[in-house]
């Protein structure tokens, strides 16, 4: 189940930096948001789930562009680092607002669906598994995406940015797009968790740093990469967490960084592109 | 601009010489000018910019790190352990927290840093929480509650337990740190390093050995964040794991950016100080009070890439245009720049 949110946020992730190069850190704040947007919308707004989620996407999607016009739009020049410097400032504000809000206890949606599902002797959940399904679904409309006039512009703009610009596509277009994309991404993740986890304020950093290892396992500019990844490492997360409890991360970390030593890309994909190196 | 060097160079001298001679009197004789309050957030002061410090050193060869938290923490925690477990005198426990954070750093870096910049950025955040994972989760570590010393370092009959004593512990910490960094940085190792921050193909292309310099200079910033840690331990005498979060790894690079990052040596001093104490002083309510650090941040990354002293050094020069300011500050003869400004 987790697998599939991981998905969602590394593709977002590698997406935005592999199009516009930079390392978006507010990432696990619009996760966050996108959880608190849904769960606002299905309580206080009475709308059904499936729209809440909509609706979660296109409120990350908007913060997403409004993040690319008011902010890296203008950072971009004075480099990869101040660029990141300022998403990570742009999610403490995206926090702190969701926070204030919202208010800092815990929230949950009640279950969509109820019951279990019993495969082959394992007992899943039905929330679970709606969960999963609705991951593959939006893994499914963002291949086909991809696939349209902007997304190919997308892949040209990540290929190489002046040939693509010479090529007429607008550079300014495809980036806010790609950003909105990519947040978008986090947003639906979110409100896809949010009727099985409890989602509260600090939910965004951990998981961001999680998508990061997908990302590294993957191997960046390969989608098809980080929904593997995305699934080894969840799957494998399970059984750290049930053999190691809270020392199930450092597991993690050190299979991973086994991995990296003997295949730098990852498990499919090219090694990181390394902006000015 | 050109000047005409044979003039210059006394007034030049002898600004820089009065200058300095004015700040280290204001700094000797600051635990006698303000009041315990101030005095603590100088201490803190202190701390931050040492962490400040070597997040610089490490920009200077391209790698920001994000762990710098994580490996404060180590000697942090390698001083209670060692003072609590095995009764140990803290000084001998200073370079031992040192060498232990510079061991395990080996170990990590030896996986990250021949991959380049990227591999070792996401490494480092996953280490920043990995650790703090480690401090909380493990029992012998004393778990999310911390770990707690019994007694202040001494060193014959004086022992450091009041504030006064610890500002001049924690003063002659941040002077070994910046003197070795000077001289680390004006060494033949730092012009490689220079060179390597500069541009990475055209360094290797002359001869460096671009991964082990960098693993040195890592290693070494890796040594002084744990003394750093140690020194915390001294002041603070418990260790507690929420304090080693990634959350301070970033204040930690928000010094260094406020303060301006092409200057390694006074930039991360002046955005400690800074950071420190204008949110003291404009106490609006604390839960604005990170959303409006934050969007100091972005604006001043938006309107003075160069930091605060980038900008003072811009206004100043229509004054001191004798001074050689950017010497005096530790600026890089071109400014290595962030990654990826090439």
């Amino acid at each position: 189940m987790i697998g599939g949110i991981y998905a969602l946020i590394a593709s977002g992730f590698t997406l935005i930096l592999g199009v516009i190069q930079v390392f978006n850190f507010a990432q696990g704040q619009f996760y966050m948001l996108g959880a608190f947007v849904a769960i606002a919308a299905v309580t206080n707004l009475g709308l059904p789930y499936p729209v809440a989620i909509l609706v979660a996407l296109l409120a990350t999607a908007l913060l997403g562009a409004v993040l690319y016009f008011g902010v890296i739009q203008w950072t971009t020049r004075s480099g990869f680092f101040n660029t990141m410097l300022v998403t990570v400032a742009f999610g403490t504000v995206v926090a702190q607002a969701a926070m204030l809000s919202f208010g800092s206890r815990e929230a949950v949606l009640p279950p969509v669906v109820s019951g279990t599902i019993s495969v082959g002797g394992v007992t899943i959940p039905n929330g679970k598994l709606v969960v999963i399904a609705g991951a593959v679904v939006v893994m499914a409309a963002l291949h086909y995406f991809m696939k349209t006039r902007i997304g190919v512009s997308m892949l040209a703009a990540a290929e190489n940015r002046d040939v693509a610009s010479l090529q007429g596509i607008n550079p300014k277009r495809v980036f806010w797009v790609t950003m909105a994309v990519g947040c978008g991404l986090c947003g639906v993740a979110g409100a896809l968790v949010a009727p099985v986890l409890a989602a509260s304020g600090t939910m965004g950093s951990t998981i961001f740093i999680k998508a990061l290892l997908v990302v590294l396992v993957g191997g960046t500019g390969s989608m098809s990469g980080a929904l593997l990844a995305a699934f080894v490492v969840g799957i494998a997360e399970s059984f750290a967490f049930h053999f190691f409890g809270h020392l199930g991360l450092l597991v993690i970390f050190v299979l991973v960084a086994i991995l990296i030593f003997f295949r730098p890309g990852g498990l499919l994909g090219k090694p990181l592109p390394v902006p000015g190196e | 601009m050109s000047r005409p060097l044979t003039t210059t160079t006394n007034t030049s001298d002898i600004a820089k010489r009065v200058l300095l001679a004015v700040i280290c009197a204001v700094v000797l004789a600051l635990p006698w000018l303000v009041g315990p309050y101030s005095l603590q957030l100088f201490i803190l002061t202190m701390t931050y910019g040492m962490l400040g410090l070597s997040f610089a050193f490490t920009i200077r060869v391209g790698l920001p790190r994000f762990d710098s938290a994580a490996w404060w923490g180590i000697g942090a925690y390698t001083t209670a352990i060692l003072m609590t477990k095995a009764d140990m005198s803290f000084w001998l426990t200073v370079p031992i927290a040192g060498l232990v954070s510079m061991a395990v750093g080996y170990v990590v870096y030896r996986v990250a840093i021949p991959r380049g910049m990227m591999v070792f950025l996401m490494f480092g955040l996953v280490i920043a929480l990995a650790i703090q994972q480690l401090f909380g989760s493990v029992e012998f570590f004393g778990g999310w509650g911390g770990t707690e010393v019994m007694k202040p370092p001494a060193i014959g009959g004086l022992v450091f337990d009041g504030k006064r004593e610890l500002y001049y512990l924690g003063l002659s910490f941040l002077v070994v740190n910046l003197v070795c960094y000077y001289a680390l940085m004006h060494s033949r190792i730092g012009r490689s390093w220079n060179a390597i921050g500069q541009s990475l193909k055209l360094a290797s292309s002359v001869g460096i050995d671009v991964v082990r310099y960098r693993m040195a200079n890592v290693l070494i910033s890796n040594f002084f964040l744990a003394l750093t840690g140690s020194f915390y331990m001294a002041f603070s005498l418990v260790a507690v794991p929420a304090t080693f979060g990634l959350h301070k790894s970033l204040n930690v690079i928000m010094y260094v950016v406020i303060g301006g990052i092409a200057y390694s040596l006074a930039g991360p001093l002046v955005g400690a100080l800074i950071l420190a104490f204008v949110p003291e002083y404009m106490r609006v309510a604390s839960e604005y009070e990170s959303i409006i650090t934050a969007v100091v941040i972005i604006l001043v990354v938006i309107f003075l890439p160069g930091g605060i002293l980038g900008w003072v050094n811009k206004q100043a020069k229509p004054w001191f245009i004798k001074v050689d300011w950017t010497k005096l500050l530790g600026r890089a003869k071109k400014p290595p720049g962030p990654p990826g400004s090439q």
